[in-house]
């Protein structure tokens, strides 16, 4: 028998079948608190049907199931157990990995009671900030300069914050779109993809400076591209230019504010619904929203530009960066 | 929730009058209400509901990054997506959908979910027209927005090298898009011209009413149709400074509504492509085109 690979991710020992390289290697000889592992879809009973649930997205209280046509079927169950199934045999680990250290790790740290939030996490002198966002807000293309100003990548995609503000390290990879690369400048031929014959391209640990340790939360935000201005306003004031490329904050929102953004940006709000884990996901998002600022953060359009506006800002100081018309905070929060 | 699960989708080609039926439903509603004050927001009041190729609404459907699909992964999946009578919120019953019925990645299934939908508005317009309101929506030029009418594989948020807030949507040919809807045998269809929107107002609008399940009263029915007049819209549009649905560099949305614009302002041989191409639908739904040699 082939000994299991083991790894620590999102506050959990996990061992897996599965060579993981989105994770941190872990040497730990204790036991496992997840497995992960391949089984048998037939196997599975059948669950209650659920108003939550849907034909792709199965759900019920502890017990989670995905099924991707063509990819393969996933399980998570009592916060302990990931079970992999491909569709057939030209799925490769790469397609069952993509989905399996996401989704399927989200929904077992949701089932543990963590907090998991869509979100990138970085770490810089011991603190963290979590950068809130839907996929394809910009969150991996701003984690990636901010990686280049010599910050640490604690967690992509997804986040898990501890009731003691304390962010898990996670998914130790950015995934960058073919444009986003370009733009950076990265040799994207040397890349990996996320998966075969998708234009995105996969940025391991060996390409980034990443955080293996547990790291207190110091400030939150939400991110908002910055519109682009319609023609017919005249903007030939030197500083309304200047304010196109600058990256700037919002006030930090109330505390009711703070707690319906984070609650948005739920890993996945139907799951914690499907789980029956919403009245958790409200206590921890009110907690949280307790003790951690939220600040809207409004990146430059375009990727150089919002690269070089990170050169002239610190994101631990979000008052340095706020508007100079705080009406502006209700725009910002109307994402 | 109430008891009220039912939902529709208002299909079309883009810049075919959807948003417009859509800000007439907002307003029959509201005119309808027990509160009617003020007059309609175009920024907060017009959420229907989510257009079915929302990205965000996919991802929580599916509970996992679309990003990280192929189109020919996504399409067969999203008319399962969501079969449930729950997928909706109360109140967003009806959807924007620009995608043609089925795509060539979809595997013959719809690309959208048509478990516990209670039908379809497919609403159409001249394509000439459609050619001048596409080229100042997106800033093209009318040659490019002709070849887009002809071009079998064309698509809305096509490109696989970024992501974006929507998923592709492929649309294909004008007429294959309209032939996709106007045929399909899955869910209960009303189509909808845009040139009788316009000339013939109040019939058009009640039968779109009594499509929907909603007040059909002829008072209601004229009063939302004044509301929403393009004059009006343009007005609309001016008060909340600038749609949200309106693209970078399009000045505004609401910009004519005429139709006979494409007539006067595509050439002779521009018109003629588009007679050529797509000769079948356009006559069937009444669409003259120059004449051809």
């Amino acid at each position: 028998m082939i000994k299991p690979h083991r790894y620590c991710a999102l506050g959990a020992e996990i061992s897996s079948d599965l060579v993981l390289p989105e994770l941190t290697v872990s040497e730990s000889t204790s036991n496992a608190l997840v497995q992960i592992q391949q089984g048998d879809h037939r196997q599975w009973p059948s669950l209650e049907p659920s108003p939550h649930s849907t034909p792709i997205l199965q759900l019920a209280p502890q017990d989670w199931r995905l099924e991707l046509e063509g990819i393969g079927w996933f399980r998570a169950t009592g916060g302990e157990r990931l079970e992999w199934q491909r569709w057939d045999d030209s799925v490769s680990d790469r397609d069952i990995r993509t989905f399996a250290v996401t989704s399927g790790l989200g929904a077992l740290a949701i089932q543990r009671g963590a907090l998991v939030l869509h979100g990138t996490a970085l770490e810089r002198e011991g603190e963290a900030i979590l950068l809130l966002g839907h996929p394809a807000a910009g969150k991996s293309t701003l984690a990636w300069c901010l990686l280049q100003e010599g910050w640490h990548l604690l967690s992509s995609e997804l986040v898990a914050v501890g009731s003691d503000g304390i962010v898990q390290p996670g998914m130790h990879q950015l995934k960058l779109w073919y444009d986003a690369a370009v733009t950076l400048e990265l040799d994207y031929a040397q890349l990996p993809t996320v998966r075969k014959g998708l234009k995105r391209y996969a940025l391991l640990t060996e390409e980034l400076t990443c955080m293996p340790q547990p790291t207190p939360l110091r400030l939150i935000y939400a991110l908002n591209r910055a519109k682009e201005k319609s023609g017919k306003e005249d903007d030939t004031e030197a500083e309304d230019e200047k304010e196109k490329i600058s990256l700037k904050t919002s006030r930090n929102f109330s505390q009711t504010t703070a707690l319906m953004r984070l609650r948005n940006q739920a890993f996945h709000a139907r799951m914690y619904r499907g789980m029956d884990a919403e009245a958790q996901l409200f206590m921890q998002a009110a907690a949280l929203a307790r003790t951690v600022p939220l600040h809207a953060l409004i990146v430059p359009d375009g990727i150089k530009a919002m690269a070089e506006s990170l050169k002239k800002v610190d994101l631990m100081q979000p008052e340095s960066m706020q508007q100079r018309k705080e009406s502006k905070e209700e725009d910002a929060s109307n994402d | 929730m109430t008891d009220d699960h039912s939902y529709w989708y208002l299909a079309s080609y883009p810049k075919s009058g959807n948003t417009w039926c859509r800000v007439f439903i907002t307003e029959l509603m509201r005119l309808a209400g027990d509160n009617p004050g003020e007059e309609l927001n175009l920024n907060q009041d017009i959420e229907t509901g989510a257009i079915a190729s929302s990205r965000l609404w996919l991802d929580d459907q599916l509970g996992i990054n679309s990003c990280d699909l192929s189109f020919s992964e996504l399409d067969p999946m999203r008319g399962r997506a969501g079969a449930s009578a729950w997928l909706f919120a109360e109140g967003e019953r009806f959807h924007k959908v620009h995608d043609a019925f089925k795509s060539p990645d979809s595997r013959g299934r719809p690309v959208v979910s048509t478990t516990g939908c209670s039908g379809v508005v497919y609403i159409l317009r001249h394509p000439e027209d459609v050619a001048v309101s596409l080229s100042h929506f997106f800033s093209w030029p009318l040659d490019r927005c002709v070849d887009s009418l002809l071009d079998p594989s064309a698509a809305l948020v096509s490109g696989e090298r970024f992501g974006g807030h929507q998923v592709r949507q492929y649309m294909g040919r004008w007429d294959q898009h309209v032939r996709s809807w106007a045929d399909q045998t899955q869910l209960p269809v009303l189509i909808m011209r845009y040139e009788d929107m316009l000339s013939k107002g109040s019939e058009i609008f009640t039968e779109l009413a009594t499509f929907l399940g909603l007040p059909t009263d002829s008072k209601l029915i004229d009063q939302a149709l004044e509301n929403t007049s393009i004059d009006r819209l343009k007005k609309l549009e001016d008060n909340v400074d600038g749609f949200a649905e309106k693209p970078a560099g399009c000045e505004r949305f609401f910009r004519s509504g005429r139709t006979g614009e494409g007539a006067e302002q595509l050439s002779i041989k521009q018109r003629k492509r588009l007679a050529n191409g797509l000769s079948e639908a356009m006559n069937r739904f009444q669409y003259e085109g120059p004449g051809l040699d």
